[in-house]
């Protein structure tokens, strides 16, 4: 009875998701927007969200507060034309909404340290304002229903048919596939339910696992998702997710990081032990010292007193006898 | 003259200045006890000055000038002899002069002369430090009292060495083995002024005396040892150091055996010195010199310094990770892969430090260019090393900086692999909760024995039957504190009204 409750709730959810799906004309106008301008273009608002996860990664928040994030930036940026120098605050603060309604209250890090965290610029009023008119140009919808939520209830569905494989799919992994994904503007544009079976259909390829395949066709089937959709959603994910795998990283480009150290710290930085030796370099010839006859006995006995362990036998080496007693000299 | 009228003008000592000449604790030239009978007064008288000289009498001046110049005085007592210590002065200043414009003055008869003066007035056995516990970077050092003279004096023979007629074979005769040791002896002095004229000095012998350098080196190495092992205090490292920076610059390849068993017997080893400060720039800069001229040192290096590094010093390990950054600059991408593994354990452990100095130099790291890109070529093998550390300190280090660092530091590893970082996140994240649920089942254990006793306790007092019971099944607790045994549960399960009683 599990499976039919779940389905019930699936088919609850696909009805509101439209609701939250942020205006396919707003995102169409940010790809098509050129990067040096003043408005928003893709690369700068996948750049952002980047900077969403890597702040969600160090902070621990969960999957679901960076999802709701990302869903009311992308709604957020589709209804409104805002300014690319904007960007930093809006996103920050779509971030510290969603930490809000997701997570618990002793989890919520202050504004002061997400601000210095994310090396921002803004100071905590501008973002307390700018959280304001989010909200409010988004009519306090926070409780949006997003690819996660398909992904957890496709999860469930599929663990209660096959209930003595139990870690055969890993949600832990599909979560972090998802969120790869939404670092691409291009997956905003996508229906939430789509996206998320994309995710699964592709890792239940990977497993090939028939039964699951075949639960997933009956799904889709009863959710009316067009073959042509998934198709090309699927292709999609694929190659995000192809990039994502790959053992070739990207050189992280985006803007430089600031380093901060303390005072006592940059002092030391700063005395470079490669200072450039007063003293001029003494080359050695390859003829020398083999042919001076004051030397050559102390030669071979230094060569001698350098090779044997330092240890028992390096007292009477390594003080020669002409140094001995001059030491008795008065 | 202009000897009296100096001698005039130091006559009339201000109480201050008296005092301060005392306050600046200069150590007598140990050539002079202070209260023993002094010879006779030393008199010199001016003689005439080289330049009015003509040429025929010019050498048979500068040869007496130079004996009388090696009248010593006492500077320890600075009211006497005034005069004829401006006598020397002004003669010593006249001959670095006449040394160093002139040509032709070198003749062979010179040079024992020269090296006699010298040698009478610096080689001299130096007195013991006046304070034992010196620090180079708090204290004032002790300086040398007869500096006048002493300064004049080595920069006569720094000019003699570098004059263009000087001749290594005929000096060779004065400027010997015996020479050269009492020199090496006199890097021990406080004075950093002197010091550094016998750096220059030593670097110049070596450079013009082929047959002394195997000798030289010897002998420096001893004093290392005798440093490291023995005695624990030598001033003069430092300067030894830069004069070995300029020769290992110099080095044939491929590098003698006997070179690298200086690196690795003698350099390697100084950075377990408890004086570092003081000269780890110079030692760094040896270290690096020798891995430019031959890499495939660099691993024996880098697991020697990782062997020596510092535990409990974290002045000194701020220095070794400096230095650990300098050599990265220079290491070869083939050579890093095989000493990534160790060296990145032990930057993460430095990480971690909740020395907020050696943690912050450990994450700057990851500002370096250059070494970002090594990091890149093997994030595999590193970003596990790393991760477990970052990611704990984000959450619990002391030092807002530090966190700050550490995001950046984290964003930049999440950025080279998000595949690789998902992953290891993940399994910290159930590693945690495993550890969290263990943690949480031990507490429970222990809460529920701990009312099985206050169970055993009020049944006791209640003089009820079931205190044998109890207490036999404490005892199965007791011994097997892990084990989900059922009777163990019972036991549990039974008492728990009891047990929501207690509570």
């Amino acid at each position: 009875m599990e499976a039919f409750k779940l389905m019930k709730e699936l088919k609850s959810n696909l009805e509101l998701e439209v609701h939250y799906l942020p205006k396919e004309t707003g995102l169409s106008l940010i790809e098509s927007t050129q990067e040096n301008g003043n408005g928003v273009s893709a690369k700068c608002r996948d750049a952002r969200v980047e900077d969403l996860l890597s702040l969600t990664n160090f902070f621990g928040y969960s999957t679901q507060t960076f999802v709701l994030a990302v869903n009311l930036l992308d709604r957020f940026l589709a209804m409104m034309k805002v300014q690319s120098k904007y960007l930093a605050c809006i996103s920050i603060g779509c971030l510290h909404i969603a930490v809000r309604v997701t997570e618990e209250e002793c989890n919520v890090s202050s504004s002061h340290e997400l601000i210095r965290i994310s090396q921002s610029k803004f100071t905590i009023s501008d973002l307390s304002r700018m959280e304001k008119i989010i909200s409010e140009k988004l009519n306090f919808q926070f409780k949006a229903v997003t690819a996660l939520t398909f992904l957890h209830l496709y999860h469930a569905i599929a663990l209660s048919h096959t209930s003595n494989r139990k870690d055969v799919l890993n949600l832990d992994k599909l979560e972090a596939q998802l969120k790869a994904c939404l670092c691409r503007i291009v997956f905003s544009k996508a229906k939430p339910s789509v996206l998320a079976l994309s995710l699964l259909m592709l890792e239940i390829e990977a497993l090939q696992s028939a039964d699951l395949l075949e639960i997933f066709h009956r799904i889709q089937t009863h959710l009316k998702i067009s073959k042509a959709d998934l198709a090309h959603w699927r292709g999609l994910v694929n190659q995000c997710m192809r990039e994502y795998s790959s053992p070739e990283c990207a050189k992280p480009d985006n803007k430089k990081l600031v380093w901060i150290v303390s005072r006592r710290t940059a002092q030391n930085l700063h005395s470079s032990y490669r200072c450039i030796p007063e003293l001029p370099t003494i080359p050695e010839g390859a003829w020398d010292e083999s042919e001076s006859e004051d030397s050559s006995e102390d030669l071979s006995s230094g060569e001698e007193s350098l090779s044997s362990s330092l240890g028992s036998d390096a007292g009477g080496l390594y003080f020669p006898s002409n140094f001995r007693s001059r030491a008795c000299r008065p | 003259m202009s000897a009296i009228s100096a001698a005039e003008k130091v006559d009339g000592f201000t109480r201050k200045s008296v005092r301060k000449a005392q306050r600046q604790r200069v150590q007598g030239s140990s050539q002079f006890a202070v209260n023993s009978s002094r010879p006779a007064a030393p008199e010199i008288s001016a003689l005439p000055q080289l330049k009015d000289a003509s040429s025929t009498e010019q050498h048979a001046l500068f040869m007496q000038k130079l004996q009388q110049c090696c009248v010593i005085f006492d500077f320890y007592d600075t009211v006497t002899d005034l005069k004829y210590k401006e006598t020397k002065r002004a003669t010593l200043s006249e001959l670095v002069d006449y040394v160093s414009t002139n040509r032709g003055v070198l003749v062979e008869p010179v040079y024992p002369e020269i090296t006699t003066m010298v040698c009478t007035n610096i080689f001299r056995t130096l007195p013991p430090s006046e304070n034992p516990d010196f620090d180079p970077e708090e204290d004032e050092p002790t300086l040398e009292a007869s500096w006048p003279h002493m300064q004049l004096v080595y920069e006569f023979f720094l000019r003699f060495l570098e004059n263009p007629d000087f001749q290594p074979s005929t000096a060779k005769r004065y400027i010997d083995q015996k020479f050269v040791l009492q020199l090496l002896e006199l890097f021990d002095s406080e004075d950093p002024r002197e010091r550094e004229f016998l750096k220059t000095i030593l670097h110049r012998i070596y450079g013009k005396f082929l047959g002394l350098r195997a000798f030289i080196r010897k002998q420096i190495n001893n004093l290392f040892l005798r440093y490291l092992y023995e005695t624990e205090h030598f001033n003069g490292v430092a300067e030894f150091l830069e004069i070995l920076g300029s020769i290992i610059n110099g080095f044939a390849l491929p590098l003698k055996a006997e070179h690298k068993q200086f690196l690795m017997k003698i350099l390697i080893p100084l950075h377990t010195a408890k004086g570092l400060a003081l000269f780890h720039a110079q030692l760094a800069y040896c270290v690096v010199q020798f891995l430019e001229k031959d890499p495939t040192l660099t691993e024996v290096v880098v697991r020697g310094l990782l062997k020596f590094w510092p535990k409990t010093c974290s002045q000194k390990e701020v220095m070794f990770l400096g230095e650990m950054e300098e050599i990265l600059d220079v290491i070869e991408p083939t050579q890093f892969k095989k000493i990534q593994e160790p060296l990145f354990k032990q930057i993460s452990k430095c990480v971690a430090s909740p020395h907020f100095q050696v943690a912050e130099r450990a994450l700057y790291f990851w500002n370096n260019e250059y070494i970002l890109s090594l990091i890149e070529e093997n994030n595999a093998k590193i970003l596990p090393i790393m991760f477990g550390n970052l990611y704990r300190i984000s959450k619990e280090h002391w030092n807002p900086t530090i966190v700050a660092l550490v995001y950046n530091v984290l964003k930049t590893l999440m950025e080279m692999n998000s595949k690789l970082f998902d992953e290891l996140t993940a399994s910290y994240k159930s590693d945690r909760q495993r550890e969290k649920k263990k943690e949480q089942e031990r507490e429970e254990l222990w809460r529920k024995l701990d009312e099985l006793r206050l169970q055993e306790t009020s049944a006791i007092q209640n003089n009820r039957h079931e205190m044998q019971f109890t207490y036999s099944n404490k005892n199965n607790n007791n011994n097997k504190l892990h084990d989900k045994d059922e009777n163990t549960a019972a036991a549990i399960t039974d008492r728990s009204e009891s047990d929501t009683w207690a509570e």
